[in-house]
């Protein structure tokens, strides 16, 4: 391959792949934590996404004030949607165990609810934002940078460095790691770990709300870019090691630099198919993650 | 006040279809070391689950100072002042050593005392200030079995309960333990203790129950106890 097409497809491979880590870090931390696999990770972030558009469209916010709102209100999505929907699980059964299939269909049934519930207020219309900053670039040499998608990627790694300095310093934070560490041992010190799951899901889908900001000024929206989002998140966590928050970054890095690389010899569609391969792969060879314990 | 420190008034609780507690009643005085005694499977780690509100009572009345616990929500029952040091250590692995104590002291009451309690808890098990950085899953059995009681004193508790604190630990440990124990008692508490150590127990206990499939059958002083033959043939094997 020519040398600087070999750089620009790192760039490429970089930013589009610290994105992934980003969006993937809620549903690490919601799977570290508790167990279950948030199927509707990506609607979570469609739904975001089509609410920083409706600001800006709406309002004409831009959609880095428009997170200023997007942000809590995915806090409070995921709040709920734990609150109200998912702890009936954990209620029925009596144990703090989730049996991971039933939490599966769970958020499953809740990804079809938002992506149709989108669907029909919105139609299958294609939405973008359009504003100036999405074209806009700077040089490192001779490659130029889109800057929106170095906002972004930036973000994911401050995002990262942010939630794993709290984790590890605030009450809150301690608590959420006992917790994920030892359920029946948070009870019994005082935790109160429901109150914790949804902090904990709440956080994991306010980081989506944060992204959905970030990414649409070049990433155009639709009802149905959930599902691609949420199985590559998903991959990402698991190339990365199930709860490890760099190993997230790192597990998005790769993957975006894979799909990169593979979509200079195949379209971008297969590319994906090849992420999907490299991801059963990955399972059999290091089946714990890249940064994960062997 | 109440003159009790802890009063469970016919306790009944267990798994799926089965009561495995009968109608349990136990009082434990204020500064006081209770020793809870019985055999494998009698019910005694069933009993501190269900006062810890880990597991939801069938029958009876919890109260703690005459403080009504019974069907409270776990984290209010800590705050309300009952702690427990758990069966089998139960320790947040991969945190350190001082992450673990310091989450002991998550309740309300306990946390603004924290920083003055860690040090307490360091100078009863200096060990664990020296460890204080290690992850808790590095630490030695006895030394593990030294977080879990921190951890539980870390909560400022007003009843402090300790299930089986000497189990898998060489007899030197052993030994060093009930020492520590000795001494946790001049901290003001009420001290519930559940003891293969039958014999050492009873020594250093002031009340005894026995817990002979899901009811107290014996209760009594600590010299009582030691005294009643029942007990020396079931428990001390004399
Ligand atoms: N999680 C559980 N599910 C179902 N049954 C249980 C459970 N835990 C304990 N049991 C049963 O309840 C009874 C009492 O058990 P428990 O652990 O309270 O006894 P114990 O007195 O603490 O015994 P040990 O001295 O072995 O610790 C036993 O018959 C046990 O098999
Ligand atoms: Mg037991």
């Amino acid at each position: 391959m020519d040398p600087t097409l070999a750089l620009h497809v790192v760039k490429n491979g970089l930013l589009i792949g610290g994105i992934y880590g980003g969006v993937a870090l809620g549903l690490s931390l919601i799977f570290g934590v508790m167990r279950i696999i948030n199927f509707a990770h990506g609607s979570m972030l469609m739904v975001a996404m089509y609410l920083a558009w409706g600001l800006w469209a709406g309002l004409g916010l831009h959609p880095y004030i428009g997170a200023i709102i997007t942000v809590p209100a995915l806090f409070g999505l995921g709040y709920l949607v734990q609150a109200c929907i998912i702890s009936h699980l954990f209620r029925r059964e009596k144990a703090f165990v989730v049996e991971p299939l039933s939490a599966l269909l769970l958020t499953a049934g809740v990804f079809l609810v938002m992506d149709n519930l989108v669907l029909m207020i919105f139609g299958p219309d294609v939405r973008a934002v359009s504003i100036d900053l999405a074209y806009a670039n700077f040089f490192l040499g001779d490659i130029p940078i889109n800057i929106p998608r170095f906002i972004a990627f930036v973000s994911a790694i401050g995002v990262a460095g942010v939630l794993s300095w709290w984790l590890k310093t605030s009450d809150m934070g301690r608590a959420i790691r006992a917790t994920a560490q030892n359920r029946d041992a948070a009870t019994m010190v005082g935790i109160n770990v429901p109150l914790v799951y949804n902090i904990t899901f709440g956080l994991g889908t306010a980081i989506l709300g944060l992204f959905g900001a970030l990414l649409v000024p070049f990433f155009s929206v639709t009802p149905t870019l959930g599902l691609a989002f949420g199985i590559k998140s998903f991959v990402v966590v698991v190339l990365g090691g199930i709860g490890s928050i760099w190993g997230c970054v790192v597990g998005g890095i790769v993957l975006g630099l894979f799909e990169a690389f593979a979509s200079q010899f195949v379209t971008a569609t297969s590319a994906q198919i090849f992420s999907f391969g490299l991801f059963v792969v990955i399972l059999l060879v290091r089946p714990s993650g890249l940064l994960g314990k062997a | 006040m109440s003159n009790k420190a802890l009063e469970v008034t016919n306790l009944s609780a267990g798994y799926g279809e089965n009561d495995v507690l009968q109608g349990i009643d136990l009082t434990i005085p204020p500064k006081s070391i209770t020793a809870l005694i019985g055999a494998n499977g009698a019910g005694k780690t069933t009993f501190l689950k269900t006062v810890t509100g880990l597991l939801p009572g069938r029958t009876g009345s919890i109260k703690l100072f005459g403080e009504e616990l019974t069907s409270k929500k776990p984290y209010k029952i800590a705050e309300a002042g009952f702690a427990l040091s758990p069966e089998g250590k139960q320790l947040f692995p991969e945190m350190t050593v001082e992450e673990n104590l310091i989450v002991g002291a998550h309740n309300v009451r306990a946390r603004s005392a924290r920083n003055q309690t860690l040090e307490e808890v360091y100078s009863l098990f200096s060990i664990l200030k020296e460890k204080r950085n290690d992850p808790a899953a590095s630490l030695s059995g006895g030394q593990q079995q030294m977080v879990a009681v921190g951890r539980a004193l870390m909560a400022k508790p007003k009843v402090l309960a300790l299930d089986e604190p000497s189990l898998g630990l060489a007899p030197i440990m052993v030994d060093r333990l009930f020492e520590s124990i000795a001494r946790i008692r001049e901290l003001d508490l009420a001290i519930l203790i559940i003891e293969q150590n039958v014999f050492q127990v009873l020594e250093m206990a002031d009340y005894g129950y026995v817990l002979e499939n899901g009811e107290v059958t014996i209760s009594g002083t600590g010299s009582e106890l030691l005294a009643n033959d029942h007990l020396k043939r079931a428990y001390l094997g004399l």
